[in-house]
């Protein structure tokens, strides 16, 4: 069904989440993205510290988020998507860390996705191209990673997505993992194909995709019905900002510097019936608390103009 | 060398063409191109390729093929007499809507390999950015995956390989691409690279390692290196370094010429350097610190040394990654056809050692672009 999503993080709080998904529903939203990642932050994982949220078992990490489950059900908000904590894997780390991430964080973190009875959690392919010398040697390492989980997931009949994401030379933003859809559609098949069941699918990352230019339309295109999951969001081309779609301009005419128009022709295209999904969670932190709301609204009415758009060709929900 | 004809036929004549300019201007410039490649000639300059002026990427002219294929036209005269062996030519991209990108580009290409065969030149197609409101994307050719097709297409309809690619590290670096798997996609259908930095968000043609940035990150030139040297790329490198010259005084400017071929040395030496190791029969390293065991670790199992050599006599009789360290000495009983690899920093130094000694057969090996850290 085509809808309309939103990720948790900074709106759904674990003190009351009911508060946050009613603020969703309130705001014209059907879906939430719930953001499994905020629970272990990047940054510290980086640094090589590992929280131990992820150290609790599944019944205790169950009985916590039980109060999210049933304020999302109450509010009838559906947890459509989820994303799993990343990196999943970082490089020259002791292997006792790596084996934690995935036995721990990303064996956990498929159980609490089937535990919201989400159908699909998108995780971070590894950033190892510079490290290995190639992105095959790359994609090996992270399809070593995908099998641990992969059967495991079509137990559980959950769809791994991985993201098209960036990696940096200082400030200086490259391509990084799952930046070329037509590597990533014959793995993706190859992996499916494997297991008998649609254990790997695909997250387009608007915002990560318009820092390195692809071409939206051709990437989604291409991509087909193997593309599950969308991040919407924008960025000025330069930073990952998660922010507003529209928000950026580059030239005096002032129109969008992000191709949000390929972005509804390649759907349209692949007639995309699935969650419009932002992954906005820095705006709700830039506007003031009073405002979230509002903010949260406005999302919703942009992602209701694109709903309009994709079934105006046809698409129903 | 490269001569690039937009020195004559400028951005801003071709966007005025039909309107501030005109035929006559344009066959002026042409004229001015004609009496430009007579003095090369009569001076010995060689341009072995030719660059065909270019639209900006956000041109809304849509009408200037035929200009183009005349100024063209008028190019492939020259390029026998220049020595020239390659035109890189800019797709078409204006007006064009995505779905007939192949079918007008095909046609257009065709229309140029068709001369090319007749003055027995190649045809280097080359990636473009697009232009979303002032944010420079990907545009035509930037896809490597389908410009792969597009020039295998093009040369099956022709009786030899006219067309080939030319990778332009500006407009890849613009759109964030890894310019290393692009080679390694091309393979050899690569026959140019055209270096030039950039900061990733503007338009530039700097030196490289220029554009180092407060974290001191620039272009990602060694993923560019590992790919050419995976390809065993022996084409043309070309560089762009227009805009850092222009920034220097006209009276610093000559200096940095020196600054700007040291630079293209350095590449050259960096892209050929498994080259030099694959083409020797036998080697042996100079050197036992780092850089050799670096070798060893990257290279040792595909191309071992006959043994290793240095002058700190504490070392000799040790081993390193299983091969053993000798004196110098030892190197005087080298067959002829076994290389000398240098692996150590001291390359000038090492060599006139060697050379005292009678060995000639001398390359250097370095570690700065190595082709993986981890394994």
């Amino acid at each position: 069904m085509l809808g309309i999503g939103v990720q948790s993080n900074n709106i759904i709080l674990d003190s009351c989440p009911i508060e946050g998904f009613k603020m969703l529903k309130q705001a014209g939203f059907h879906c939430c993205d719930f953001s499994l990642n905020s629970y272990l932050p990047n940054s510290r994982l980086y640094d090589l510290e590992l929280n131990d949220f992820f150290a609790q078992s599944v019944e205790e990490l169950e009985k916590f988020f039980a109060p999210h489950k049933k304020a999302a059900k109450d509010t009838g908000i559906c947890i459509n998507q989820m994303h799993m904590p990343y990196p999943n894997y970082v490089p020259n780390a002791p292997k006792e860390f790596n084996d934690c991430l995935l036995e721990n964080v990303a064996v956990k973190s498929l159980k609490i996705c089937a535990f919201f009875e989400c159908p699909y959690i998108v995780v971070h392919a590894f950033k190892l191209a510079r490290h290995l010398g190639s992105e095959e040697a790359e994609w090996k390492k992270t399809e070593e990673f995908l099998d641990a989980l992969a059967p495991m997931a079509k137990e559980m009949g959950i769809t791994i997505c991985v993201e098209n994401i960036y990696t940096n030379m200082g400030n200086r933003i490259l391509e990084g993992p799952c930046c070329d859809a037509r590597k990533a559609i014959d793995r993706i098949d190859r992996m499916n194909e494997k297991y008998g069941a649609e254990v790997l699918g695909f997250c387009f990352d608007t915002g990560h995709a318009n820092l390195v230019g692809i071409d939206f339309e051709d990437f989604i295109v291409t991509l087909g019905n193997r593309l599950k999951v969308l991040h919407i969001h924008d960025n000025d081309g330069i930073g990952d900002l998660h922010q507003i779609p529209f928000t950026f301009t580059r030239n005096r005419e002032n129109m969008s510097s992000t191709d949000w128009g390929g972005f509804i022709r390649g759907l349209r295209r692949i007639k995309f019936n699935k969650v419009l999904s932002f992954e906005t969670a820095p705006v709700l932190m830039a506007f003031p608390k009073n405002m979230r709301q509002d903010v949260l609204m406005f999302l919703a009415k942009i992602g209701e103009f694109w709903l309009d758009e994709l079934c105006s060709s046809g698409l129903k929900s | 060398m490269m001569l690039d004809l937009s020195m004559f036929y400028t951005e801003y004549m071709l966007e005025n063409y039909g309107n501030k300019v005109s035929w006559e201007d344009v066959r002026e410039c042409g004229e001015q191109l004609d009496r430009f490649i007579a003095q090369c000639v009569e001076s010995g300059i060689i341009f072995e390729i030719i660059r065909m002026p270019h639209l900006k990427w956000d041109t809304k002219r849509t009408d200037l093929n035929e200009l183009i294929l005349k100024i063209g036209n008028n190019a492939l005269r020259h390029c026998s007499k220049l020595g020239c062996k390659a035109l890189i030519v800019q797709p078409l991209f204006s007006g064009i809507g995505k779905q007939n990108e192949w079918i007008e580009n095909c046609n257009y290409f065709w229309e140029w390999g068709r001369v090319a065969q007749e003055y027995n030149i190649c045809i280097l197609l080359e990636n473009q950015c697009g232009n979303i409101n002032g944010h420079l994307v990907r545009g035509v050719c930037a896809d490597v995956n389908v410009v792969t097709d597009w020039i295998d297409m093009l040369n099956s309809r022709g009786e030899n390989e006219v067309f080939g690619f030319c990778l332009d590290t500006g407009a890849a670096n613009l759109c964030g691409q890894d310019m290393g798997e692009m080679a390694v996609a091309l393979g050899d259908r690569l026959k140019a690279v055209l270096i030039r930095e950039c900061d990733g968000v503007h338009e530039a043609r700097r030196m490289p390692f220029t554009g180092m940035d407060i974290q001191g990150k620039n272009i990602d030139w060694a993923s560019l290196i590992r790919g050419l040297r995976k390809i065993d790329f022996n084409a043309h490198l070309i560089f762009d370094v227009q805009d850092t010259l222009m920034g220097f005084s006209p009276l610093l400017r000559e200096k940095m010429y020196t600054v700007a071929k040291s630079v293209a040395d350095f590449f050259s030496w960096q892209v050929t350097l498994e080259q030099n190791i694959k083409k020797s029969v036998s080697r042996v390293l100079f050197g036992a610190g780092k850089m050799c065991w670096n070798y060893m670790r990257c290279y040792g199992g595909q191309y071992p040394p006959m043994f290793i050599s240095d002058n700190n006599e504490k070392l000799w009789g040790t081993q390193c990654h299983g091969v053993e360290v000798k004196p110098p000495y030892s190197l005087k009983a080298l067959p002829k056809d076994c290389v000398v690899i240098i692996c150590n920093t001291f390359y000038q130094e090492i060599a006139e050692q060697l050379k005292e000694m009678g060995i000639t057969n001398i390359t250097a090996f370095n570690d700065e672009y190595l082709p993986y850290l981890t394994e």
